[in-house]
């Protein structure tokens, strides 16, 4: 395998998670493991990765069972919206205390999904376990099924204690809770075509450019999961004839198990990037058999291509040759990513996931041209050394990389929860192409690292730049702005520009 | 929604661990490592980046299923090392989770052998503190990091070395980086450049000047040789005075550093009594440039008063900061009707109403502590206050009310500038007030549209609506 030590500098134990790709050599990316210790893991829980996936169900009583600190860094922080309840908006937590460490928490839980009930009337509670619930032993299981025989509304248990694995297991949990509702209810049909959208959050509004593509093709959409999705319509879910997997790491082993208990059939899929799109119709259309859905699809796919393109090509004018680093959560997004950026003239030089698995990485490899590094559980500087040595020009990431790309002077899209306009259907992705116009065309980056020179100023002392000579080189890690201009090879030979 | 006694709905709090957090990116060259799972220090890293928009890299021991059941020593040991080796800081913090404090895990013992194992020297100081997040508060957990931080650099058993005449000032709530800034240039100027020690200092950590160059720790910070030196000190100063500040606590007791405790310097008078203190302490004079800056503070508050006056607000936050605002609304004569802390504090409410008491005795206020928004919703449901000064957390309470909200204090993830904003002062007061008052006349402006159209040429021709606007 090619050295990747020429393009980041990293501890030992981190390097056969970073691959520097290589003419028909996919190498063998290690992943799916837990974090290294002290290595600066952007990652985060288990009880993360359930609730990203839980927590846009619109009408349920999320509560968090544990100390303070859960519930509050993760109050509505999913961007996900809803077209009718804002119940999952709202923070609801246990809320444990010393005394409830030391004599256990089951008691204060049992009474206060008692007192939620009877506040807010919710079709569903979900109840998720934190680190230390797992450890004083309270049997989550046990009181939520007592509790669902009192209050007579599923009260589920999500176990997602933090420690107990990795942010795909948190999915897992979310999927299992979900497995809880999934057909409880007879659905009610309105077409003879019934699919379900899976892996969808809804951010800033995203299924609500989708639905509407399916729905012309005559299709109903019982249920989008987890985004705008209801109790009601999730227990209904069993009535689709197929499953569209869009973010696969988080919602592949719902698909699976419904496959298996309901015989639904999935189809992995992304609303992003005008190919994908068409690819997404096409499939759904060929799937039914349905000359007449086809035509439809062909005629949509036709038509706002057509709409989008012209502001597409103009953007793409400005944006042709650039290149862009990618480090998201899950593989499915890094994938389309990969398509969507090449639609617009750029070019991926870095590719990242938190949570990829070993054959995402294979198709990752597979679709990005030589050269391009793929790395799993990034961390901050490993992440600062790629995007100054892989040169590249725009970041699509979440809030945690977006102020690192920016010291870096380097132009960042956010691609997670803090967005607040649609980047799926055909109008998300003209969105996303004027987000990226908008960031890597801005004057601002022309002036960051550089100084203001007086006549004086250098010998006079009164020098603004706040540099303290006694630390080495080491410390910081130079943006690509404030150096030279170097070219590859140079950079790859000289150990100690990082 | 009331009558809740076992569920917290929209927390006004975060854990301890978050604190200790705040507290170490405010001591030179340092990194804080999380003792607990994975999520802990990622989390904490998007609330603090949201806020302070600056990159925040905070260590985990990324404790798995085998370390919370056989202890988590392998794991911090671990992290310790790769922190080290990765980032090289001089001071390490480590502070506990829910998680670490539940399995029991002793981190000074796992400290101390940690670096017996792996040979580390003296120079590289590792603080272990406690901060488990059934407790307390972020509130607590920054006065404890700072305690433990204090106390590490100053060993209890050592004795005092030169008398340094400096004077200590030691933080026991969190503030802005600018309101750090302006802190440093009053003592600065009324105390001397090197004549005091302020702990801890995230005037560059939190908001650190774009250069091009990424620092795997953030330059600035109050400096180690400062923090061993304030046993040296010839006073200590603690800003902030509903809570105890365990670091000036410690100093006084184990080397007779005679202390004081002064509110947060937050509108006119807390200000003042700020600046005396320091003009006592060091028999220095007041530079005329504050006398005149306090000058322009009262002009301002002159040219604000009719706007002002009589506005029912509700304060929420942190003790300390919202005890400071509680005091400039007061002598701006508006009315605090609803004034609530985050955390609870031995000394808030008390604090608060002797405040009330001073300037308007009459004031018909309601004062909370230790609840959560929702609490804190039906608070204001019923004291129906104009406006809202406080965190990001509470806009949704203020878009519901149809009032406006003024973001103050920690966390202000939706809108940009939180690292700048200055209450601190008389400079921060007048910027305060100003935004208060500005932020009255825009809302009367909105009002006044309705009755008042603009004038004919701003309104595009042809449009019906100008002549149409009385109807």
């Amino acid at each position: 395998m090619p050295d990747i030590t020429s393009v980041v500098n990293t501890l030992d134990e981190r390097k056969p998670y970073i691959e520097l790709k290589q003419a028909n050599k996919a190498g063998e990316l290690s992943c799916d493991s837990t974090s290294i210790a002290g290595s600066m893991s952007q990652r985060a829980c288990v009880y993360s990765g359930a609730r990203v996936a839980l927590n846009p169900v619109t009408d349920a009583i999320h509560l968090v069972h544990g100390p303070i600190g859960c519930a509050s860094y993760t109050w509505d922080i999913r961007g996900s919206l809803s077209s009718d309840k804002e119940t999952f908006r709202t923070s609801f937590s246990t809320d444990m205390k010393e005394l409830d460490v030391v004599f256990g928490g089951e008691k204060k839980l049992s009474k206060s999904i008692d007192e939620l009930v009877e506040l807010y009337n919710p079709p569903v509670i979900f109840v998720y376990s934190t680190c230390i619930v797992g450890i004083i032993g309270d049997d989550l299981q046990a009181v939520c099924k007592e509790s669902t025989e009192r209050v007579g509304i599923p009260v589920i248990p999500v176990q997602s204690e933090g420690f107990k694995g990795t942010k795909s297991d948190g999915y897992k949990a979310a999927c299992n809770a979900l497995m809880e509702i999934v057909g409880t209810k007879e659905p009610e049909f309105t077409s003879e075509y019934r699919i379900n959208i899976l892996g969808d959050y809804n951010v800033a509004g995203d299924v609500w450019l989708v639905k509407p593509l399916f729905e012309k093709m005559g299709i109903q959409v019982i249920t989008s999961m987890t985004g705008d999705a209801t109790a009601d319509s999730i227990s209904k879910a069993h009535g689709a004839q197929l499953n569209l997997v869009q973010c696969s790491g988080s919602m592949t082993y719902l698909a699976k198990w419904m496959k298996k208990e309901f015989g639904i059939p999935f189809r992995k899929v992304s609303y992003f990037g005008i190919e994908d799109l068409a690819i997404a119709l096409r499939t759904t259309a060929e799937f039914f058999g349905s000359e007449e859905m086809m035509n439809i699809a062909e005629e949509i796919i036709e038509q706002e291509t057509n709409r989008i393109m012209p502001e597409i090509q103009e953007i793409r004018s400005r944006l042709e040759g650039k290149t862009a680093a990618i480090y998201m959560g899950g593989a499915a997004k890094a994938l389309t990513l990969i398509k969507g950026f090449r639609e617009l003239g750029m070019e991926v030089v870095i590719i990242g996931t938190q949570t990829g698995k070993r054959d995402d990485y294979k198709e990752i490899s597979y679709r990005v041209k030589d050269g391009t590094v793929i790395v799993d559980d990034a961390n901050p500087l490993e992440l600062a050394d790629l995007i100054v040595n892989q040169k590249a020009d725009l970041m699509v990431a979440g809030v945690k990389e977006r102020f690192l790309a920016y010291k870096l002077g380097v132009s960042f899209c956010d691609f997670n929860h803090d967005r607040v306009i649609e980047f799926e259907g055909y109008d998300g992705f003209l969105n996303f192409a004027r987000e990226l116009d908008t960031s890597v065309n801005s004057p601002v980056w022309k002036y960051v690292g550089s100084k203001i020179e007086g006549a004086y100023s250098e010998s006079s002392g009164a020098d603004c730049g706040t540099e303290d000579e006694t630390k080495t080189s080491n410390n910081k890690i130079t943006g690509e702005r404030s150096m030279q201009k170097i070219d590859p090879i140079t950079l790859q030979q000289e150990e100690s520009v990082a | 929604m009331s009558q809740r006694n076992y569920t917290t709905v929209n927390p006004c709090i975060m854990c301890q661990p978050i604190g200790s957090v705040m507290a170490f990116k405010g001591i030179e060259d340092s990194m804080v490592l999380l003792h607990g799972s994975q999520g802990c220090s990622t989390y904490m890293r998007l609330h603090l980046a949201h806020h302070f928009r600056e990159p925040v890299d905070i260590g985990s021991s990324s404790l798995s299923e085998k370390g919370a059941v056989y202890g988590g020593s392998e794991n911090l040991k671990k992290g310790l090392k790769n922190l080290i080796s990765r980032y090289n800081p001089k001071v390490i913090g480590v502070s506990t989770t829910c998680l670490a404090e539940t399995i029991g895990d002793d981190i000074t013992r796992i400290i101390s052998e940690f670096k017996e194992e792996e040979n580390v020297g003296d120079e590289r100081i590792i603080i272990p503190v406690p901060t488990p997040s059934y407790e307390e508060s972020h509130n607590s957990g920054y006065i404890k990091a700072v305690e433990a931080i204090v106390k590490t650099f100053t060993l209890e058993d050592s004795k005092k070395e030169i008398f340094n005449n400096k004077l200590n000032v030691v933080l026991s709530e969190n503030i802005s980086p600018e309101d750090t800034r302006e802190l440093k240039h009053v003592f600065d100027s009324i105390v001397g450049q090197n004549s005091y020690i302020l702990l801890p200092d995230i005037s560059e950590t939190f908001d650190a000047p774009m250069t091009g160059d990424l620092h795997k720790i953030p330059p600035g910070g109050t400096t180690h040789a400062d923090i061993a030196d304030m046993k040296n000190s010839a006073a200590t100063i603690g800003l902030g005075i509903t809570n105890d500040n365990k670091a000036v606590n410690y100093l006084e007791q184990t080397f007779d550093i005679p202390s004081q405790n002064l509110p947060l310097p937050i509108g006119l008078e807390y200000t003042d009594r700020v600046l005396a203190a320091l003009s006592n302490i060091s028999g220095a004079e007041i530079p005329h440039e504050f006398q005149k800056e306090r000058g322009r503070l009262i002009d301002a508050m002159v040219d604000s008063h009719k706007y002002v006056y009589g506005t029912k607000v509700a304060i929420y936050g942190d003790p300390n900061n919202v005890l400071g605002m509680l005091s400039l609304v007061l002598e701006n004569g508006m009315h605090p009707i609803l004034v609530v802390a985050s955390s609870k504090s031995p000394r808030f409410a008390e604090q608060a109403m002797e405040r009330v008491k001073q300037v308007k005795p009459d004031c018909d206020v309601t004062i909370l502590e230790d609840v959560d928004f929702d609490t804190f919703n039906d608070a204001i449901q019923k004291a129906k206050p104009q406006m809202m000064i406080g965190n990001s957390n509470g806009k949704y309470i203020a878009k519901e009310m149809n009032i406006p909200l003024i973001r103050f204090g920690f966390p202000i993830h939706d809108r940009v500038g939180s690292q700048r904003l200055l209450t601190l002062g008389y400079k921060g007061a007048m910027r305060m007030l100003d935004r208060i008052t500005n932020t009255i006349l825009e809302v009367e402006d909105t009002e006044l549209a309705a009755k008042w159209s603009e004038p004919e040429s701003y309104v595009p021709l042809g449009e019906s609506s100008f002549h149409s606007a009385e109807a």
